[in-house]
C-alpha cells in the first residue's frame, strides 16, 4: 500500500469519471449539499496535512488547529479591516503561509529539541503541542479588539466568492491542486527521508541525514497546507471563532485521517467525506427523534468503533480485501499448474 | 497579610482538588503509558452522582461513597473493554479515550440535563471561622485535609504494600514484571479504576465548593490536571503532589492579582517546563 509515481490507465479512467461526477453535483443538488461538499474538499486538505505528520512522520500534534484557525482568522480580520476585495484575500494567503511556516518552525524547535525515542517522546510531544495550541487559542480569546474573543468574528467576503456554486468549483480545484502538491512532496526525496525517520530514526541518522531538519521541513509543509485550508474554510464559513483553534478541531483531523487510513494521503479525502457526511446527517436527524439532540453520543461512538474495528481505516480495509483477492488468484493459479 | 493567608488557603484547597485528578492521571500515564482523556468525564460523573445521591438522602458520606463507587466501576469498564485493546498505540489511545469522554459527557446531559445543577455545602461544613480578623472557609480546610490524607494513603499504598511495589516496578519495567510471572494486566485494571475513583472523588468534592456542577467542567479541569502532570513529572506521584500545590497556589494568586492571565499563565508554565526541563520539576526521569 504505497503511493506510486505511475498512474495506470484504469486508475486514470476512474479518476476522470469521479471528477466528472463531482463537477455535475452542484447542478443537480440543493444548496446544503453544495456547501457540505465544499466543506468536505477543504477539510480533506486539512486532514491530509495532518496525515503528513501522523502517517509519514509518526508525530502526534495536538496543536495542529493553530495553523488552520489562524488561516481562517487571517481572512476574517483582514476582510473586516481592509475591505472584502481579492487583493486582500491574496495578502491573507501570504500572511497565512508566512505565519504557518514561522509557527511550525518554532513549534518544531521546541518539540524536536529533546532527543530520545519510544512512546514517552510521543506523549511528551503531544503534551507540548497541546500546550502551544492552547496558548494560541487563549491569546485569540483575550485579544478581543482584533478577534472579537469568544463571540466569534463575522465578515463579508469578496463578490466572486459569494456564489456557492462557483465556490464549490474553487474548493474542488483547491483540493486537487493541494493533493497533487502534497503527493509530490511525499514522493520527493525529502518525503522518502521522512518515511525512513518514521520507520527508524536512529538508522536514518546513521545514514547521515540531519533528521531534525527534515522533521522541521515536514512540519512546515503540513503547517502551510493546514493554514491554506483554514483560509479557504474562512471564506466558506464567513465566520471564525476560537472553536477553530481548539483541541477539538485538531482531533477532528486525527479522526478523519484515522477513518480514511493513516499514511495513505488519499485516505484523508475519504475520511473527510465520511466524517462530514455523518456529522451533517446526525444534525439532520435531530428533527426526527429527540435523542439526536445528543448527537455527540453517536459521534463519540464513531471514534471508539473506528479504533477498535477499523484501525487502518477505509483505505486499509480496501487494501486488505484486494490483497486477499490477489492471494486467492495466485493460489488457484498455483493449484492449476 | 490577611489576603495573603486567604489566598494560600484557597490555593491549597484548589491544589488538593487538582491533586485528586492529577495523581491518577500521572500513575496511569507512568504505568500504562496511556494519555487518559476520560478523566474529565469521570470528574463530572463524580460530581453529578454526588449531587443526585445527596439531594435524595441528604447524606454527605453516602453521596461521596456513591460517587467513588460509580466512577470506580466506570474505570473498570473503560479499561477492560476499551483501553486494554490499544496498549502501546498512543494515537489509538487518545482517540478511544476521547471518544469515551465525548459519549459519557453527553450521557450526563441526557440524564441530568444540559443546564448546571446547583448544590449547597453540607451543614457541618457550611460555616466559616474568623481567626484574628481572617475569614477561613471550613470547606476549604476540609478539602486540604482530604488532600493530605489521600496523598498520605497513596504514599503508603505505593511504598509499603506489595501491590504498590508491583505498580512501582511496573512503571519502570513492565516487561520485567511480566517475566517474573506477575499478571500485570490485573494491576492495570486496578490502577486505572483507582485513578478513576480519585477523579470521581475530586468531582464530588468540587461540586459543593463551587456550588454547582456543569457538564463543561470536565474538559477544563482535565487540561489543568494534564498541566500538573507535565509540570510535576510524568508518572511521578510526588511530582503530581508538588505540581498540584504549585498550580493551585499560582492559580489563586493570579486570580487575585491579574485575573485575565489565569489560563495563559498555567499553559505558559507548562510550555516553559517542557522546553527546559522535560522530565518535570519534581519528578525523576522515568526510563522506558
Amino acid at each position: 500500500m504505497m503511493i506510486t509515481k505511475d498512474f495506470s490507465k484504469k486508475r486514470l479512467i476512474i479518476l476522470a469519471l469521479l471528477l466528472a461526477g463531482l463537477s455535475v453535483i452542484p447542478h443537480v443538488s440543493g444548496l446544503s449539499t453544495i456547501t457540505l461538499f465544499s466543506r468536505i474538499f477543504i477539510m480533506a486538505i486539512y486532514a491530509m496535512s495532518y496525515d503528513i505528520l501522523r502517517g509519514y512522520m509518526g508525530f502526534i500534534n495536538l496543536g495542529h488547529a493553530m495553523f488552520f484557525g489562524t488561516g481562517a482568522y487571517a481572512v476574517g480580520v483582514m476582510f473586516r479591516n481592509f475591505g472584502s476585495t481579492l487583493p486582500v484575500f491574496l495578502i491573507a494567503i501570504v500572511f497565512s503561509v508566512v505565519f504557518s511556516s514561522i509557527a511550525a518552525f518554532i513549534m518544531g524547535k521546541i518539540v524536536f529539541r529533546s532527543g530520545g525515542k519510544g512512546p514517552v517522546v510521543v506523549v511528551a510531544g503531544a503534551m507540548t503541542t497541546l500546550a502551544l495550541g492552547e496558548i494560541v487559542r487563549h491569546t485569540a480569546e483575550r485579544w478581543r479588539s482584533v478577534t472579537m474573543g469568544a463571540d466569534g468574528l463575522s465578515y463579508r467576503i469578496p463578490e466572486i466568492f459569494s456564489n456557492r456554486i462557483l465556490f464549490y468549483y474553487y474548493a474542488l480545484i483547491f483540493m486537487i491542486v493541494m493533493t497533487l502538491v502534497l503527493r509530490q512532496f511525499v514522493l520527493s526525496p525529502t518525503g522518502r527521508v521522512l518515511m525512513s525517520i518514521r520507520e527508524n530514526e536512529q538508522r536514518a541518522e546513521f545514514l547521515g541525514y540531519d533528521t531534525q531538519k527534515y522533521k522541521l521541513i515536514g512540519l512546515q509543509v503540513a503547517g502551510i497546507a493546514s493554514g491554506l485550508s483554514g483560509v479557504m474554510f474562512g471564506v466558506l464559513n464567513r465566520f471564525a471563532n476560537t472553536e477553530l483553534l481548539s483541541v477539538q478541531q485538531t482531533l477532528n483531523a486525527l479522526l478523519m485521517t484515522l477513518v480514511g487510513g493513516t499514511g495513505t494521503l488519499y485516505g484523508a479525502i475519504i475520511g473527510s467525506g465520511f466524517v462530514n457526511i455523518v456529522q451533517s446527517q446526525l444534525l439532520n436527524f435531530r428533527s426526527v427523534h429527540p435523542v439526536f439532540e445528543r448527537w455527540l453520543l453517536f459521534f463519540g461512538a464513531m471514534y471508539v468503533i473506528v479504533v477498535i474495528f477499523m484501525p487502518r481505516g477505509f483505505v486499509g480495509l480496501y487494501y486488505t480485501l484486494t490483497d486477499k483477492q490477489k492471494a486467492k488468484v495466485q493460489k488457484s493459479a498455483v493449484g492449476k499448474s | 497579610m490577611d489576603i495573603f493567608i486567604t489566598l494560600v488557603i484557597n490555593g491549597l484547597a484548589q491544589g488538593a482538588l487538582l491533586f485528586l485528578l492529577a495523581s491518577g492521571l500521572s500513575i496511569i500515564l507512568g504505568l500504562m503509558g496511556v494519555v487518559n482523556f476520560t478523566h474529565g468525564t469521570l470528574f463530572i460523573w463524580g460530581g453529578y452522582v454526588y449531587i443526585w445521591i445527596f439531594t435524595l438522602t441528604d447524606s454527605f458520606l453516602l453521596g461521596i461513597l456513591a460517587a467513588v463507587g460509580v466512577t470506580f466501576l466506570m474505570g473498570v469498564f473503560f479499561e477492560k473493554f476499551f483501553v486494554s485493546r490499544v496498549y502501546g498505540n498512543v494515537p489509538a489511545q487518545i482517540l478511544i479515550t476521547l471518544g469515551l469522554q465525548v459519549i459519557f459527557t453527553d450521557l450526563v446531559r441526557l440524564i441530568w440535563g444540559a443546564t448546571p445543577l446547583t448544590i449547597g455545602r453540607p451543614d457541618f461544613l457550611a460555616d466559616t471561622w474568623i481567626v484574628g480578623g481572617i475569614v477561613i472557609v471550613q470547606y476549604r480546610v476540609f478539602l486540604i485535609a482530604v488532600g493530605v490524607i489521600v496523598a498520605f494513603g497513596i504514599h503508603l499504598l505505593l511504598n509499603k504494600t506489595k501491590i504498590g511495589m508491583i505498580v512501582r516496578a511496573g512503571v519502570q519495567r513492565p516487561d520485567m514484571v511480566r517475566a517474573l510471572g506477575i499478571n500485570i494486566n490485573t494491576y492495570f485494571t486496578f490502577v486505572f479504576a483507582g485513578g478513576a475513583a480519585l477523579a470521581g472523588l475530586g468531582g464530588a468534592l468540587y461540586a459543593p465548593l463551587v456550588g454547582s456542577m456543569a457538564s463543561t467542567a470536565g474538559m477544563h479541569n482535565q487540561v489543568l490536571a494534564f498541566i500538573v502532570v507535565v509540570v510535576g513529572g510524568m508518572g511521578s506521584f510526588m511530582g503530581s503532589a508538588g505540581g498540584s500545590v504549585l498550580l493551585g497556589l499560582m492559580g489563586s494568586g493570579i486570580a487575585w492579582f491579574a485575573p485575565g492571565f489565569a489560563s495563559v499563565a498555567n499553559v505558559g508554565l507548562m510550555a516553559i517546563v517542557l522546553a527546559f526541563k522535560p522530565s518535570g520539576l519534581f519528578g525523576l526521569a522515568v526510563k522506558k
